[in-house]
């Protein structure tokens, strides 16, 4: 049976096209776009009453690579809370609506001189919320912190229609259960978020960025690189062989590493000498801009890994922890954020299983796979909490419209 | 409920008798945390060695139908650990040993009862330390850091306990044993860890901590600056923030406060001073140099008059402990007094201690002002006759009038005591009805029966945030007076 907008409580402007928002192949039966956290609850409310599956979409990037969800109703393209509500620089602390691409908001906080403490591939198309509820990070992981690390309070939607607030605008804040921080990661399936409090960091004077030549052989000496986890690297990345068409100028090796520094220019400046000092001379060094390109690039990688894209997460900080596995051939499209252990990589779907295998026993442990169902999460927990989970998914939304039938646990 | 001499063998079979105590001295103890006047009798005590013991411990109250309020030092200043229901308190004392640390990758793996401080003095040696650093760190332990999501003077730069917290083993409602979170910074899931963290022991039992370990800084620099009024004192701290320096610490003192500390200790505070402003930097020695300068300016163009910069680690610690020593210095008036604890934004300090001042003059009562200016985390203490009842509701309508402004500042009415008994009416105020109930579905399900800690952070009226077992159901809305020893430093707020 067709569902119309007005059966989802909203006006007809409301309705965008189905065809734009299919998943693995499959097209829900209605798409809209609200434009306010009160429209948001009225679908909510309706899907609930009606028992609709709705799948809450932001720029998309990373629910293009999800599997056909097994029930698809209603598409609800958060993209119209595109608001930044309140931002006072004197404060560090910005609050907007969660539909609001993520480099918009970078742009606004960087024009006073401030930072967005969050990451993603393709910022442009990536919003807020979306970023918050895929728990997406960068290569800045570990400096910046994760995404619930920089949240400070949200307005969401559950499944029933229930719009709630928890926590706070303000850097510190201990009233309540921080219900937002447990919707960091949850990929829209615990309730929809609307609104978010984030806690930014100033912007620092000098960025450099020093690109280094890896032969194999170069991991494999853990000494080599003990000194730099202590001088905090705002990031550290070793990229595969198929990506040094990134960085132009390097010698054909079998990797590269490239190490940023983002803070004053006398520290970047000491910190560029302790790093040279134990890699040796940098193949290539970019300042500012062409540091921040290199990030940005580096950032966008890990969407355009295929045909199956594996996402693990580790306790490694730096790259002697590839060593063992550095002669594997799907390692030349690996992209390792050493300081935070995230590493992504693309393989042959014939080759994903032995690949998390591989790099399960040196200490990664897979956390996403797409396409879905190539590969599963490797859920150690005892059965405990996903009966927790499942619990919480049954308080947050008894009627399962936000439950689309592919996300893990 | 009353403990039979039967409950009690069945407990001592799981913990040996040294792990079991129910005397009456023993349960005195255990009354109350630093909420001294709200007090409850625990049925038992009970003292596990071990996550499993802990597990055993959750399912015989579950068999039982009581209830288990875990405790750590006893520090809470909101009434957190104290059993409004009776039952069992569940004390974490004997488990306090680090269990393994990897000083590359920079975590350890802790037990709950471990001191705050006593981690990063073992750590001292490996150039690590754990950030967080609540003012009870010599006291406080890191299993209650998490369980308050403490924060501390230095969590302006370095963030609240959460942020330092990797993974835990957490012992569930119904006596089962998870690991949530781990030692890799990302998982495959959502976030349990994050909501556990700071739910003041109602969601979960930590029985075992993975912390982040942080490099020790290799320089600090400490810097006192006097204002002839606190409201300059106020604007230094956004300056600073908006040229993007992020000091390690920035705590403001009112005179009243300063005067105190200094009849005490006599180390030098100016005590004509009507604010005084302390500014911590840490870092590479490389960034110092700069960022004293930038700060100085900055205290420079907003009037300060004198600037003291510590000199050596000596100085440095006589700053702190002046600091530290606010709690103590209000004590030895000899009067009785209430800390509150509450959050403003950053840009509205200054208007916020205008509106302290004023409430307390309405009502002719002193009142004293130190606080965490960097993040404006605002410790307003009141002082008051405890014999002169209408002393006493005054300090009371004061107090709740104060964490009214800061929720209309678009604050919060904790910034790092939590909520516990103390502030459960003011819940009401912060939240609406539906985020109250989103807070309900979420504890029911962790704990669909109420047993770990009930009566605490939600206010009552049927849900887990149902109050106090006895009659006395309706005190957390009294006032308590606090009483310090005169010779504590006060690491309390």
């Amino acid at each position: 049976m067709d569902l119309s907008t007005h059966d989802l409580g909203l006006d007809a402007a409301r309705a965008v096209d189905p065809s734009d928002y299919a998943l693995g192949g499959r097209t829900p039966r209605h798409a809209v776009r609200p434009a306010s956290r009160d429209e948001v609850a009225q679908v909510l409310r309706a899907a609930s009453r009606d028992r609709l599956v709705v799948v809450p979409w932001g720029g998309g990037g990373q629910l293009a690579r999800a599997g056909a969800p097994a029930r698809y109703d209603v598409a609800l393209d958060l993209r119209g809370l595109d608001r930044v509500i309140e931002y006072e620089p004197e404060d560090l602390t910005l609050t907007a609506e969660c539909g609001i691409p993520i480099a918009t908001l970078a742009a606004a906080v960087a024009a006073r001189g401030q930072e967005l403490p969050l990451e993603s591939a393709h910022p442009a198309r990536a919003t807020l919320g979306g970023v918050l509820a895929m728990n997406a990070s960068g290569p800045r992981r570990r400096q910046l912190g994760g995404p619930r690390d920089r949240l400070l309070g949200a307005r969401f939607v559950l499944g029933d229609g229930t719009l709630a607030h928890t926590g706070g605008k303000v850097v510190k804040n201990v009233a309540g259960h921080a219900v937002h921080r447990m919707l960091c990661g949850s990929r829209g399936t615990l309730a929809v978020l609307v609104e978010a409090s984030l806690k930014l960091l100033p912007g620092p004077a000098r960025r450099r960025a020093l690109v280094f030549a890896l032969p194999g052989w170069a991991l494999a000496d853990p000494a080599r690189w003990a000194p730099i986890p202590r001088i905090e690297p705002s990031w550290l990345t070793v990229l595969g062989r198929e990506h040094r068409g990134l960085v132009s100028g390097v010698p054909d090796t079998d990797a590269i590493a490239v190490v940023g520094l983002e803070d004053d220019g006398a520290w970047v400046d000491r910190q560029a000498e302790i790093v040279c000092d134990a890699l040796g001379a940098p193949a290539l060094t970019l300042e500012d801009a062409d540091a921040i390109a290199l990030r940005a690039r580096v950032t966008d990688l890990p969407q355009s890994l295929g045909p199956v894209c594996l996402r693990f997460a580790s306790p490694h900080v730096t790259p002697a922890a590839l060593a063992p596995v550095a002669h594997q051939v799907w390692m030349a499209s690996a992209v390792f954020h050493a300081p935070s252990g995230g590493l992504w990589l693309a393989t042959e779907i014939a080759a994903a299983a032995e690949a998390v295998a591989v790099l399960g026993a040196h200490g990664f442990t897979l956390i996403d796979a797409s396409p879905a169902g190539v590969a599963a999460p490797l859920v150690a927990d005892a059965a405990a909490v996903p009966e927790l989970r499942a619990r919480l998914r049954a308080a947050l939304d008894p009627h399962g419209v936000l439950d689309r039938g592919t996300t893990s646990s | 409920m009353s403990f039979t001499a039967s409950d009690l063998a069945e407990l001592r079979a799981l913990l040996g008798d040294e792990g079991v105590l129910a005397t009456d001295a023993a349960l005195f103890t255990y009354e109350a945390d630093a909420l001294t006047l709200e007090r409850f009798r625990p049925d038992v005590v009970v003292l596990p060695r071990s996550t499993d013991e802990i597990a055993a411990i959750v399912r015989w109250a579950n068999a039982h139908g009581v209830p288990v309020t875990p405790r750590g030092a006893g520090t809470g200043l909101a009434g957190g650990a104290t059993p409004m229901q009776g039952g069992v308190v569940l004390s974490l004392n004997r488990m306090g040993r680090i269990l393994s640390v990897d000083a590359d990758r920079m975590f350890a793996w802790v037990q709950p009862g471990l001191v705050n401080l006593q981690l990063s003095q073992q750590l001292a040696p490996l150039g690590l330390y754990f950030a967080p650093d609540p003012a009870s760190q010599q006291v406080s332990t890191v299993g209650g850091n998490v369980a308050t999501n403490a924060g501390g003077p230095h969590c302006l730069k370095y963030g609240v306990t959460f942020n330092h917290i990797l993974g835990a083993v957490v012992v569930l409602a119904d006596g089962s044993a998870v690991r949530l979170g781990g030692e890799a910074p990302d998982a495959a899931n959502d976030d349990l860890l994050g909501v556990v963290c700071g739910s003041e022991g109602t969601l979960g039992i930590v029985t075992e901590i993975c912390v982040r370990l942080m490099p020790k800084p290799a320089a600090v620099e400490t810097m006192l600056f006097d204002f002839p009024s606190i409201v300059d004192a106020c604007r230094t701290v956004s300056a600073v923030i908006a040229a993007g320096i992020v000091p390690a610490a920035m705590e403001i003192m009112d005179q009243h406060t300063t005067q105190l500390i200094e009849e005490w200790l006599h180390i030098g505070l100016p005590t004509d001073a009507a604010g005084v402003l302390l500014i911590e930097i840490d870092g590479p020695a490389e960034s110092m140099r700069g960022q004293v300068e930038a700060v100085v300016a900055h205290a420079k163009a907003h009037g300060t008059g004198n600037i003291r910069i510590a000199q050596d680690a000596a100085e440095r610690a006589a700053i702190w402990k002046g600091r530290k020593s606010a709690f103590g210095a209000y004590g030895r008036t000899q009067k009785g007094f209430y800390i509150m604890d509450g959050v403003v934004p950053r840009t509205r300090l200054a208007e916020a201690l205008e509106t302290i001042v004023g409430l307390a003059d309405r009502h002719q009562l002193a009142s004293g002002n130190v606080f965490h200016a960097g993040d404006g985390n605002l410790h307003p203490h009141i002082l008051f006759d405890p014999d002169d009842p209408k002393a006493q509701a005054d300090a009371l309508e004061i107090s709740h009038e104060i964490l009214r402004m800061c929720i209309r500042m678009g604050g919060a009415i904790s910034g790092e005591h939590g909520v516990g008994i103390e502030k459960r009416p003011m819940m009401s105020e912060m939240f609406a009805e539906a985020d109250l109930a989103t807070m309900e579905r979420v504890r029911r399900a962790f704990d669909p029966a109420c047993r770990l800690n009930p009566g605490k952070i939600l206010p009552g009226g049927g849900g887990c945030g149902e109050g106090a077992r006895s009659a006395r159901e309706g005190i957390p809305a009294r006032i308590g007076a606090m009483f310090p020893r005169e010779d504590a430093e006060g690491p309390w707020i």
